[in-house]
């Protein structure tokens, strides 16, 4: 079964006459790693919220389609039901704690509390979450006296630990700064590692091409394109996006350095070399 | 940075339940209304002040029985000069007199609210918030009133920072905050719009977060922190009702 | 020619622990940035040209103004902060009034102010946004109307704060073509940031701050070949830069163009492909 499938989703929010989402499908398997792309107010934030049930169940609005989440149909399940099997990160640490625990610890521990697990289980799942995102010498402190990056973290803690298969992290590190940035996505890249399927939005591409498989380019609400990062950063169109590849893709679009079989251009300084190698 | 007042100490008192310390408090401010008599109230006063050195905290009440001071004074002046029933002159200063029954009604005005202090401070300085949230959740008070005690005491300080934020914002565009009362009206709907956004903002995303953390959740709540072990609290609860209900039929008989 | 001049300034919030440790700093250059790491004292010292806060000791001067003479609302005209945040001081209902809020408060008349905002926001291409509601615009745009609603006031001196968070490629460009285009009509603009590639591109002065103290300062170029200083204060390296050290060119590049310049030299003549 495919953790992710999407079929002609389109949606409205409230009160608006725009399609947020209009007519998008795709299907993602398990363990990949998919970014998702697009300017300010292309639907990015929108296609999230679809598939972790906020949209329809918190915003209503106007909805068309399925979102299939592990088997799961979003439109007739509980956003509970459906935390279970999707975490959701978004883009502002603060308010993402629950600011009524007082230690790391117990803020990690809020939502299996919620979901009326036994103390052992508990236990066993936050010392799981610290040790997996490097939490484990703060675990006493005040969630709100920690770094942007580590609240960032603690707050990737408590969904992970209620053992969701996909996580969705919106925009999760365009708050902070160059070092939370690179703590925040070493630790998604471990998460990948772990097998998770994992859809990341964000405007640090060059991010995106190091960690992602699939791109998803988003437009005015629609999906323009889903394939490799090599693909969909070569197209000559990006710009009508409001998107500019990562700085190695243009300097190689430049130079005329491209993969000779499939034509597309390197996304990272990795590949770049080895192609250039190929070529001394 | 927090706006509870709990203090860390080592002692009996904070070892003992939350319920009961709650139950003590509600009983010891309400009893003295019940009777009204001063040596009684005074009595009671001297049990909250006892279990407060008891818990290593009464020096953290010693300002705010200072700063009762000030309701004390007015008290006395209010009451033992202008109080109805006042008839037999203790002392003048001048033209001033200040009458017995005037005086003794303040002091047992006063005993009440010294009392009422220290019961309170019994319970707040030696409790931690969240743990007397989590009792009252057990007891049955709802997971979200719980909720909403324990984040607004820890959203509230957070907020002062975010004034400032938007203060300064609006001062470099111009917008004088200090100085006369006509300046500070006219600065007021800068600086509250931008706090409301973003406090409508902030508590959209927190719902978000929470709901995405299962609080919606219809299956019964369990708890991380159960291990702490509290002294004495069902024979205290027992003891602290009974002496209520005691003291209700004992008002009634008289 | 307009001139922030820092004179040995230090500072503290707690009167304990310093922020700022004896700061000394004339900014005369069209485009400075400042950076460092969270805590190494920008935003405060940003905060004290503004007047938001004035120095524990030594003197700040803003196109000779001493700070500590002035509120900051008084010094509004001669110098203006871009906040990071829009949602901070967004609080009308339409975008123009937002815009011109700081014109009326400096005593602009009501006519002067709307020429300014209206010019303001053409510049940033949101004069046809003028009659939305703020609060309906997505964060570039919002964030637009903030540094046109500092621009109405026209200040010879703009300060930006964060710029580039939270922005999309577009909005970058933006910005940048802000920056560029206040510079060349002989504005001062200083910037704290954090992204460093929008450093190298757009800014010709530099200044590494660290604990409170100014660890390096001069041309981009020259600050950005000290590697070491760079590790010291823990800031990132520009992408270009990280390029072209795995290609192994040692010179400081700062610009996309510059470096595809550098890159076809060092390739010689195996690209591009046939």
């Amino acid at each position: 079964m495919k953790p992710i499938v999407v079929e002609s989703l389109k949606y409205k929010y409230p009160g608006t006459d725009a399609l947020a989402l209009d007519d998008i499908s795709f299907e993602v398997d398990e363990g990949e790693v998919i970014g998702i792309v697009g300017k300010n107010g292309s639907g990015k934030t929108s296609l999230s919220l679809a598939l972790t049930g906020l949209i329809p169940h918190f915003f209503g609005g106007a909805y068309g389609g399925r979102v299939l989440v592990d088997g799961l149909e979003v439109r007739y399940s509980s956003v509970t039901e459906i935390s279970e099997r999707v975490g959701y990160v978004f883009d502002n640490p603060f308010t993402q704690m629950t600011a009524a625990k007082y230690t790391v610890y117990e803020e990690v521990a809020f939502g299996l509390e919620n979901l009326g697990l036994n103390r052992e289980e508990i236990i066993r799942r936050v010392e799981w979450s610290l040790k997996l995102l490097d939490l484990e010498g703060v675990k006493d402190h005040h969630p709100f006296n920690l770094s942007g990056g580590q609240m960032q973290r603690v707050a990737i803690a408590g969904i992970i630990a209620m053992r969701p298969k996909i996580l969705v992290f919106d925009e999760p590190t365009s708050q902070l700064d160059p070092e939370g940035t690179e703590e925040v996505f070493q630790v998604i890249q471990n998460l990948a590692n772990e097998g998770m399927t994992i859809l990341i939005v964000s405007h640090k591409l060059e991010k995106i091409a190091r960690f992602c498989n699939k791109i998803i380019l988003l437009h005015q609400g629609k999906l323009v394109d889903f394939d490799r990062p090599q693909k969909v950063f070569s197209r000559d169109d990006l710009i009508n996006y409001g998107i500019q590849p990562p700085i190695v893709t243009r300097v190689c679009r430049s130079l005329g350095i491209r993969d000779e079989k499939s034509g597309y251009y390197p996304v990272t300084v990795e590949e770049m070399r080895k192609l250039v190698k190929q070529n001394e | 940075m927090n706006l509870t007042l709990y203090v860390e100490r080592d002692s009996i008192i904070h070892k003992i339940d939350p319920i009961t310390k709650l139950i003590y408090c509600l009983v010891a401010a309400s009893v003295p209304y019940i009777i009204s008599e001063h040596m009684f109230t005074f009595f009671l006063m001297l049990i909250s002040i006892a279990l407060l050195f008891i818990g290593k905290v009464f020096r953290k009440m010693i300002p705010l029985y200072l700063l009762s001071m000030f309701i004390f004074i007015t008290i006395v002046i209010i009451q033992g000069i202008f109080h109805p029933d006042n008839v037999t002159p203790l002392i003048s200063f001048g033209p001033v007199t200040f009458f017995k029954e005037g005086l003794m009604l303040a002091l047992l005005l006063i005993l009440r609210i010294i009392n009422m202090i220290s019961a309170f401070g019994v319970l707040i300085l030696t409790t931690q918030v969240d743990d007397l949230i989590q009792s009252l959740v057990k007891k049955g008070m709802s997971p979200r009133v719980g909720y909403m005690i324990g984040s607004v005491l820890q959203i509230i300080p957070h907020m002062s920072s975010m004034v400032s934020t938007i203060s300064d914002a609006q001062r470099s565009r111009g917008l004088e905050t200090e100085g006369k009362l006509s300046t500070r009206i006219k600065a007021f709907f800068p600086l509250i719009g931008p706090v409301i956004m973003n406090s409508l903002i902030a508590t959209k995303e927190r719902a978000i977060a929470l709901e995405l953390r299962g609080f919606n959740s219809r299956r019964k709540k369990t708890f991380l922190q159960d291990d702490k072990e509290f002294l004495f609290g069902k024979p205290c609860q027992l003891i602290l009702i009974l002496f209520f209900i005691g003291m209700i039929i004992w008002r009634i008989l008289q | 020619m307009n001139e922030i001049k820092i004179e040995k300034v230090s500072f503290s919030y707690d009167q304990k622990k310093p922020v700022l440790n004896n700061v000394s700093l004339t900014i005369q250059n069209p485009t400075t940035a400042i950076i460092g790491q969270n805590g190494a004292g920008k935003s405060t010292l940003v905060k004290l040209c503004k007047g938001l806060f004035k120095p524990a000791s030594g003197d700040i001067w803003i196109n000779g103004h001493n700070t500590k003479e002035y509120t900051a609302a008084q010094l509004a005209p001669h110098i203006g902060l871009v906040f990071q945040n829009p949602a901070d001081q967004i609080f009308k209902h339409r975008v123009i009034d937002e815009v011109m809020f700081g014109p009326l408060n400096i005593g602009l008349s009501k006519e002067e102010a709307f020429e300014n905002s209206m010019r303001a926001l053409k510049k940033l291409g949101m004069d046809k946004h003028s009659e939305r509601n703020p609060y309906d615009l997505n964060l570039s745009e919002q964030k637009l109307v903030t540094i046109a609603s500092i621009l109405a006031m026209d200040p010879p001196i703009i300060i930006f704060d964060e710029p580039t968070i939270g922005q999309d490629d577009y909005g970058k460009e933006l910005i940048k073509h802000v920056i560029h285009e206040l510079a060349s009509t002989g504005k001062l603009v200083l910037t704290i940031i954090h992204d460093m590639d929008f450093v190298a591109e757009n800014f010709e002065r530099t200044v590494v701050m660290n604990k409170g103290e100014v660890i390096l300062d001069g041309p981009t170029r020259e600050v950005f070949a000290r590697g070491d200083i760079i590790l010291e204060a823990k800031l990132d390296t520009p992408q270009v830069i990280q390029i072209a050290r795995a290609f192994g060119i040692s010179d400081v590049v700062l610009t996309v163009d510059e470096l595809i310049d550098r890159m076809r030299v060092h390739l010689g003549d195996s690209f591009p492909l046939k």
